[in-house]
């Protein structure tokens, strides 16, 4: 066990017209191994419907294999077996690209006819020790390196090789050029899903915006475990609060306090004064403040409501990272802190009802806090991140 | 003469931040910088009669509507008056 861990992010472009994409992307955890993670991307053959059958039923398959322990070579031709026959062309087919992390210290990749993984070491491009091996009549391409921290591995589907085919370039967007463009930014610290955005949107301009073909990006970045911990709410028992707090400080990592009761009773646990700061970056959201000894402090419901919105996008259009990325109100600096430099988050929610929360012409009130938290919970998870909640 | 207030999430929603504003235009437009202190606080526990302010120890209710009044007869007034 080392203190590695993997951030992936991947995004799809449809193809011009189309409704479904025909690439897949599966990411699942090995059932008896949480640190071990298999990353399926799959190509169907065609576009559309019967392209986005054949992806999913790959990549679902694959994963679902794998997570159980099985061979590379039962996958196969179980996927061989069980496609269905395509009725224009013939055949049964998908390509896929698999990506093994096995605890977090070295990945297994396996690749039939998708273009070749991209690993980037310390920023560089670095050539993957392959090995070919015959299944079904297949070729599959096989590596096995073990993991450095900032180690980028990158897999593309046909589609982002092609991108600007006949319009912007002759030959498409060849992995060479993909190559050279994702060293210039892959160290600056942008996280997985930052940079597929990246890397998708060049796809698109150079389609000019009308893709010719489903493009599928996907991102794997190893980078060092960052716990965090936030605090949300008073304890249901005000006897509590000590305790809740000592747990809370006592954990490595940084520390964020949300609301403005929760405030004080940090403070007063530091005993240090709590110093909320008359500034409005962002109008919708009320002022930080300032405690000595906690990295943030924001408001409660109202932030974390904004929080939830930028963890919704950045599932999936990731449109709002231009605002986020480095506005100062505290909705974005919290969305900074959990969505790009936290692995493993520790949320204490403390339970008692704000009785002037409580009043029906205000928006919020106590099942709304809870259901925040359970939301951000569940989308943070969707991010990779590992999530412990604790409750008062 | 120090105004606290209230920045919590209540009083937030109630339109803490248009009389903040209100108020530190007020104070630079009149040149009150150095009598009057303004500063912010989390919930003052009585968010019904939000926005929650204080002027040194007594209790106002303010909104972003009655905000120039509060200013003009509780600070420009007594400070005129010492």
């Amino acid at each position: 066990m080392n203190n590695l861990c993997a951030d992936i992010g991947y995004r799809s472009l449809n193809k011009k017209g189309e409704l479904l994409c025909g690439d897949s992307v599966e990411v699942t955890s090995q059932t008896d191994n949480s640190n071990s993670k298999i990353i399926v991307l799959a190509d169907g053959l065609g576009s559309g419907v019967k392209a986005s059958i054949l992806s999913t039923l790959t990549a679902r398959i694959i994963a679902k294999m794998m997570a159980e322990g099985l061979d590379i070579e039962d996958c196969v031709s179980t996927i061989a077996a069980t496609l269905p026959v395509c009725s224009v062309r013939g055949v049964a087919y998908s390509t896929f690209t698999i990506i093994h992390l096995i605890d977090n210290e070295d990945a297994e990749i396996i690749q039939y006819d998708n273009p070749h993984v991209i690993l980037l070491r310390q920023g560089k491009y670095v050539e993957l020790p392959t090995t070919i091996m015959k299944i079904d009549g297949k070729e599959i391409y096989k590596s096995r390196v073990s993991l450095q921290k900032d180690d980028v591995f990158i897999a593309v589907s046909d589609g982002a090789i092609h991108a600007g085919v006949g319009k912007y370039l002759n030959f498409g967007w060849e992995r060479d050029n993909i190559i050279e463009f994702s060293e210039t930014f892959c160290q600056v610290g942008y996280t997985a899903k930052t940079l597929t955005t990246i890397l998708l949107d060049k796809c698109n301009e150079l389609y000019g915006n009308e893709p010719g073909d489903d493009t599928t990006v996907c991102v794997v970045k190893i980078r060092k475990r960052e716990p965090m911990n936030l605090v949300i709410g008073p304890p249901q028992d005000p006897d509590d609060c000590s305790k809740m707090m000592s747990l809370f400080f006592s954990k490595e990592g940084k520390h964020i306090v949300c609301g403005g009761t929760t405030s004080m009773i940090a403070a007063d646990f530091l005993r240090k004064k709590l110093i909320p700061l008359l500034e409005f970056p962002d109008p919708e959201i009320p002022p930080i403040a300032r405690i000595d000894g906690v990295d943030l402090v924001t408001e409660g419901v109202i932030t974390i409501n904004k929080v939830l919105t930028y963890a919704r996008d950045y599932l999936a259009e990731n449109e709002d990272y231009a605002a986020w990325s480095f506005h100062r109100d505290g909705a974005s600096q919290i969305a900074r802190l959990l969505f790009e430099e936290a692995t493993d988050i520790n949320f204490y929610v403390g339970k008692a009802v704000n009785p002037a929360h409580q009043n029906p012409d205000l928006p919020i009130n106590f099942s709304i806090k809870m259901r925040l938290v359970d939301e951000l919970a569940t989308c943070l998870r969707q991010m990779g991140k590992n999530i412990k909640l604790s409750y008062f | 003469m120090k105004i606290t207030v209230c920045i919590g999430s209540s009083c937030h929603l109630k339109g803490s931040r248009q009389v903040v504003e209100q108020l530190k235009e007020l104070i630079t437009a009149h040149g009150l910088e150095e009598d009057v202190e303004l500063s912010g606080t989390f919930c003052m526990g009585k968010c019904e009669q939000g926005v929650s302010a204080t002027l040194d120890d007594q209790q106002f209710s303010l909104s972003p509507e009655n905000t120039k009044e509060f200013f003009e007869k509780n600070i420009r007034g007594v400070l005129a008056a010492k």
